[in-house]
């Protein structure tokens, strides 16, 4: 069945594909599993009125990325926003980066916040 | 079957090392013959041979493949002809290393499309033929020098040409293989193929196969005779 | 037919003379399966993280309020309460008191939280599963449990002993790791924070619609406040970690470069081997558009070998070792890391983003430095 090389390559990509299919089937089933943590997770945070995740404990700004002003990473220092390695890794919030005064635009015109 | 009319090769044109490797070359070839390109080196057989199989086209001249000229065509259509026509015997044998006699035979009809059994049914037949059989699945690099000339002559048959072209055949192989690899252009001219060959070797050219002796010096032809 | 046939043909004997050179090759596949494999471990990584944060922050507060001051996050006056519930549209404002605490002892920062329903249980507090692993009660090693007694440092010096309640359930930990809830009168009497001051406030509005309008009122009658919508809290993350912007990608994008400069140079490099092989190939009658086919061919074998594998180990990678390999680039210098397993989000539209910058790439890179060997007349063989 498999005596030339070319099958072999091909039961391979199929095989691949099938692989990559079964990503996708493990997902779908992993997702429907953890539903009701998810679910438990969102009460969480709606009983806490939490804002943020808990993914980097080094700095209050990342701590807690969408409270932070556009200050906080400079209390320290000029530079200190990569100061943490964290910091390097994170994108800054995207509301930290509206120019000054464009907030009230921002606010009572909705095509702003394309 | 083939005619070459005023032919002329140049290599390097218009620069310093301008080189003419032949010139003014009128030839003719019939089909089911056996025909000698005899010469020393450098006297231009080899280029009159990849011109005559349709490898390399000349500077100058018409080359006519069975009536029909072939000088003009676009390289898909000479690849063509030439694979369809000519099966090439080289003088270093020029065996791929690495991969089983049985796919170095097969590799020249690969891009033809021919299903693979056949195409497996019709190497191994031919290997049968050369008495390769039992080298069929082994790699070349392991052959000796007349098994590897066997394989390259069975690479060059497997398209089924009509015209076999070998260069210096006998260059590397000692009198008793010399004899035999003439035994089988005997055998193949029996088939019917027509022979060219380039050679400088007596073994070759004085072989009771050979009709003719087309005879290169610098480029030209200086006697192309038939045997009496 | 026979177009599929010659395909096949072409591509059997690929694959038999990328076999000759099996160290090589194999050394090849191994470094550009980790290249992929890095690449889709972030985007792996990255997606789910963003589509979990995405759903779990669904329930954050729809508004919050903060004063600003000099530049800084300040205390807001509670009175601000009263002036902003009576904006027309707002359900109910709630003040928020949180912080950061420092314990010298295990070095870890933790969140301190006021929870109303520990407000007639002053004394007590309940914890996030991350604080309970990294003992504050000098016992080291020990996990925190039910009635083990914490001492904090106040701000005026003296120490306040609190006793654990309880843990946050284990599944929150995403989100609740380094939490410490506490009554309202330790987190006052901890930090000496006034009775009519807060951190921020929360509120909930009737219409979402209305949001932004409210948003603008609040600035109007307090120009010292900041409100932060839900909204803007879900895009946080979603732009946090956008793979595109993200500082692990470039790192990456490097690595990639340099391997496409390998393959482009390994494919430029063609050796006299392999040069003279194309020769013989043109001579017993491959065409140029035959040798760039089996270039094709060669390019696809180990790049779609490279990409299914990286694609996999990725997968399990992420999504059953935890991230392992990330685990030093994401936690930094926090002492305190949330153990938590991502669910797996992946979609149709990484895995084609991956294909499209890892395989195509490498098999243009083969097959065109190999262009001008495939043109090389058929008779060169003879002349050599």
């Amino acid at each position: 069945m498999l005596e030339r090389k070319s099958d072999l390559f091909f039961s391979a990509l199929v095989a691949g594909a099938l692989l990559i299919c079964l990503m996708f089937m493990d997902a779908a089933i992993s997702q429907r599993l953890d539903r009701e943590f998810v679910q438990e997770r969102r009460e969480v945070v709606r009983v806490l009125t939490l804002t943020d995740l808990c993914l980097f404990t080094e700095a209050r700004y990342t701590r807690h990325p969408s409270m932070a002003d556009l200050h906080t990473p400079f209390q320290d220092h000029p530079m200190s926003f990569d100061h943490f390695p964290s910091g390097a890794i994170m994108a800054v919030p995207p509301h930290l980066k509206r120019k000054a005064g464009t907030l009230q635009r921002w606010i009572s015109d909705p095509r702003e916040r394309q | 079957m083939i005619r070459l009319q005023n032919v002329r090769k140049v290599f390097n044109a218009d620069k310093a090392n301008e080189f003419v490797a032949i010139e003014g070359v009128n030839l003719s070839i019939d089909s089911h013959g056996a025909t000698v390109l005899k010469g020393p080196s450098g006297s231009g057989k080899t280029t009159l041979l990849s011109i005559l199989g349709c490898m390399a086209r000349p500077t100058s001249g018409r080359i006519m493949l069975k009536e029909r000229e072939i000088t003009s065509l676009p390289e898909r259509f000479l690849t063509e002809v030439r694979r369809e026509t000519f099966g090439i015997v080289f003088q270093q044998f020029n065996l791929i290393k690495g991969i089983t006699a049985l796919e170095n035979v097969m590799l020249p009809a690969y891009p033809n499309g021919e299903k693979h059994a056949s195409l497996k049914k019709r190497a191994m037949e031919l290997l049968d033929l050369l008495n390769l059989i039992g080298k069929a699945f082994s790699k070349v690099e392991w052959l000796s020098g007349g098994e590897a000339q066997r394989i390259a002559i069975a690479r060059a048959l497997i398209n089924n040409p009509a015209i076999i072209i070998a260069d210096e055949p006998t260059a590397h192989l000692d009198t008793r293989l010399s004899r035999e690899f003439m035994e089988i252009m005997r055998q193949l001219k029996k088939e019917g193929k027509t022979l060219l060959i380039a050679s400088h070797d007596p073994i070759v050219y004085d072989s009771t196969v050979i009709d003719r002796i087309v005879e290169i010096r610098d480029g030209k032809i200086v006697s192309s005779g038939d045997i009496p | 037919m026979g177009a599929i046939e010659k395909q096949r043909n072409i591509l059997d004997f690929t694959l038999s003379s990328l076999g000759r050179r099996k160290g090589k090759n194999i050394a090849l596949v191994v470094v550009y399966t980790f290249v992929i494999f890095l690449l889709a471990s972030v985007l792996f990584f990255t997606h789910s993280l963003k589509k979990e944060a995405f759903l779990i922050l669904q329930d954050a507060p729809e508004m919050t309020v903060q004063r600003l001051l000099a530049g800084r996050q300040d205390l807001i006056p509670t009175h601000y309460i009263d002036t902003i519930r009576q904006i027309r549209g707002v359900q109910s404002v709630a003040p928020r008191l949180w912080g950061y605490y420092y314990d010298a002892m295990s070095g870890a920062n933790y969140t301190l939280m006021v929870n109303a329903e520990l407000n007639d249980r002053a004394g007590e507090i309940i914890i996030g599963n991350g604080v309970s692993m990294r003992s504050m009660s000098g016992k080291r090693n020990q996990a925190l449990r039910r009635n083990d007694i914490i001492p904090f440092k106040t701000y005026d010096g003296s120490v306040l002993t609190l006793k654990v309640r309880g843990l946050l359930p284990f599944a929150s930990e995403l989100v609740t790791a380094d939490l410490i809830l506490v009554s309202e009168a330790d987190f006052r009497k901890l930090f000496s924070i006034a009775n009519d001051q807060a951190t921020d406030l929360v509120l909930n509005v009737r219409n979402a619609k209305e949001l932004s309008t409210i948003a603008a009122k609040i600035t109007q009658i307090h120009p010292d406040t900041r409100p932060i919508l839900r909204e803007e809290i879900l895009r946080t993350y979603d732009a946090v970690f956008d793979w595109r912007g993200g500082v692990i990608f470039m790192v990456l994008s490097g690595v990639f470069f340099a391997f496409i400069i390998l393959a482009w140079d390994k494919a430029t490099g063609l050796s006299a081997e392999e040069k003279r092989e194309i020769g013989i190939l043109k001579a017993i009658g491959w065409e140029t558009s035959d040798i760039l086919l089996m270039k094709f061919w060669e390019g696809s074998a180990v790049s779609m070998a490279a990409f299914f594998m990286g694609i996999f180990l990725a997968y399990l990678h992420i999504f059953l070792a935890s991230s392992i390999l990330f685990e030093p680039v994401l936690k930094g210098w926090s002492v305190l890391y949330p153990s938590f397993r991502l669910t797996p989000y992946i979609s149709v539209y990484h895995i084609a983003t991956l294909f499209f910058l890892t395989v195509i790439p490498y098999t243009v890179v083969t097959i065109v430095p190999s262009w001008r060997s495939a043109t090389i007349d058929p008779d060169s063989v003879m002349r050599m």
